[in-house]
């Protein structure tokens, strides 16, 4: 398996364009925990120990003689070295890394070579910083993390239609009184912000609230959309239940089926639906068992409207 | 009462009237003007209104008093019986901007004042 899963030639634009924007010196750990050939391999344990690492260059005078890695800590414990100096059992065979270079590099280095840390050097040769895959992937999230919210910034609100301008769906709860009327009253100050004649917004909005308080009093839940264009307000109810055992009977004025305490907020008194339509220049409404959908439309400009 | 019409009132005017505190004021209250009045505690009640510049009377001390005012457009809601008003319908208010107002008078007595001031002398 690739210590760090990126194809460096072949991967989405956004990663080819970080890993190679991204420089090795900006990933890197600086604060670099070295030891000095003299040290004891027990002494390079510790470090490891109480830094939490698994690997220890060997550094003196800012240059890089070895290092030290967990594997020849155990090789030490296994053959009783652990006094010996690092300089005898350092890997000095070393890769490194230039400060300088993209980031690809050093994912390419993780998979090429297969150690778990290179150190960095700057153009003067001296070490300035270790690189190990925590690091790059650290580095590359938090990239990717920035560079998405930059896209998504960047996203276009969700297309409508030319001539649509306002398209709202709403979630009503049963009985969720707290929340009843929030979008009819958003309808209605949407539609006074853009100035129409003040009967067709109290129509539209009556429209939209009665249906609303239909759907918090007598159903399961469901869907308000809300549509507005040039032309009209149309507003869609949809629910998931029980459904309206007598459709002809729920538009006669005061008939209700709503309990007493739904009466004492000030509703259910089975005006709802035969106002609605009363306020709609079309209205339509079929109901089952499964649910009811509503559908009731305003007119904005009234010669639109349909002959009644 | 639902028309009592024909003569127009600031509600600044109707206010003094009824003894009313005025709980949430929108800036422009000093320009509002009552030229209708509907007094009903049922909200159903409320919406087969077709009337402009309405005062809705109630004892319905909820947010849904706030919203349904909102809806018909009516000016300003007038809680009547000095009842207490939970705080979601001062905010609710806010949001919409309606003029609440409460008066310890009862509802009946409350439309007796009303009547008297925008009927037709």
């Amino acid at each position: 398996m690739k210590n760090i899963p990126i194809d460096i030639n072949e991967s989405s634009l956004v990663v080819m364009d970080l890993i190679f924007k991204l420089k090795i010196r900006d990933v890197m750990t600086r604060g670099l925990i070295s030891a000095k050939r003299c040290d004891s391999m027990h002494h390079i344990q510790q470090l490891m120990k109480d830094n939490s690492i698994t690997g220890v260059p060997i550094v003196e005078n800012k240059r890089l003689y070895g290092i030290i890695s967990i594997d020849d800590i155990i090789n030490a414990l296994e053959h009783g070295y652990r006094d010996d100096p690092a300089e005898k059992h350092m890997t000095t065979n070393l890769v490194v890394l230039d400060e300088d270079m993209p980031l690809s590099f050093a994912i390419n280095y993780f998979d090429k070579y297969g150690f778990g840390r290179y150190p960095v050097l700057n153009a003067r040769q001296e070490v300035v910083g270790i690189i190990t895959t925590r690091n790059v992937n650290i580095s590359l999230l938090m990239a990717l993390i920035k560079e998405i919210h930059e896209l998504e910034s960047r996203i276009e609100p969700h297309p409508t239609p030319d001539n649509t301008y306002m398209l709202k769906e709403y979630h009503v709860r049963q009985y969720g009184f707290d929340e009843a009327g929030k979008a009819s009253n958003n309808l209605k100050k949407f539609l006074q912000e853009h100035q129409h004649p003040t009967r067709l917004m109290r129509r539209a909005a009556v429209a939209a609230y009665e249906l609303e308080m239909n759907l918090v009093v007598h159903s399961t839940g469901g869907t308000l959309t809300i549509i507005v264009t040039q032309e009209k307000v149309e507003i869609n109810v949809v629910d998931h239940g029980p459904g309206i055992t007598d459709v002809e009977q729920a538009m006669r004025e005061g008939f209700t089926t709503a309990n007493e305490w739904i009466q004492s907020l000030g509703f259910g008194a089975g005006m709802g639906l035969p106002n609605a339509r009363r306020v709609s220049d079309e209205f339509d409404i079929e109901s089952s068992p499964d649910g009811t959908r509503v559908r009731s439309v305003i007119y904005l400009n009234p010669q639109d409207a349909p002959a009644t | 009462m639902n028309d009592a019409r024909s003569v127009c009132c600031p509600l600044i005017k109707v206010a003094r009237a009824l003894k009313a505190e005025i709980l949430y004021q929108p800036h422009h209250v000093s320009a509002l003007m009552v030229c209708n009045v509907t007094a009903t505690d049922l909200m159903s009640d409320v919406l087969v209104v077709d009337k402009d510049n309405i005062l809705l009377v109630t004892s319905l001390a909820s947010d849904q008093a706030i919203r349904t005012a909102h809806i018909i457009g009516a000016v300003a809601v007038i809680i009547a019986n000095g009842k207490n008003l939970p705080s979601s319908m001062l905010q609710v208010a806010e949001e919409l901007d309606i003029c609440v107002l409460r008066t310890q008078l009862p509802k009946f007595e409350t439309c007796a004042i009303l009547s008297r001031m925008l009927r037709i002398p």
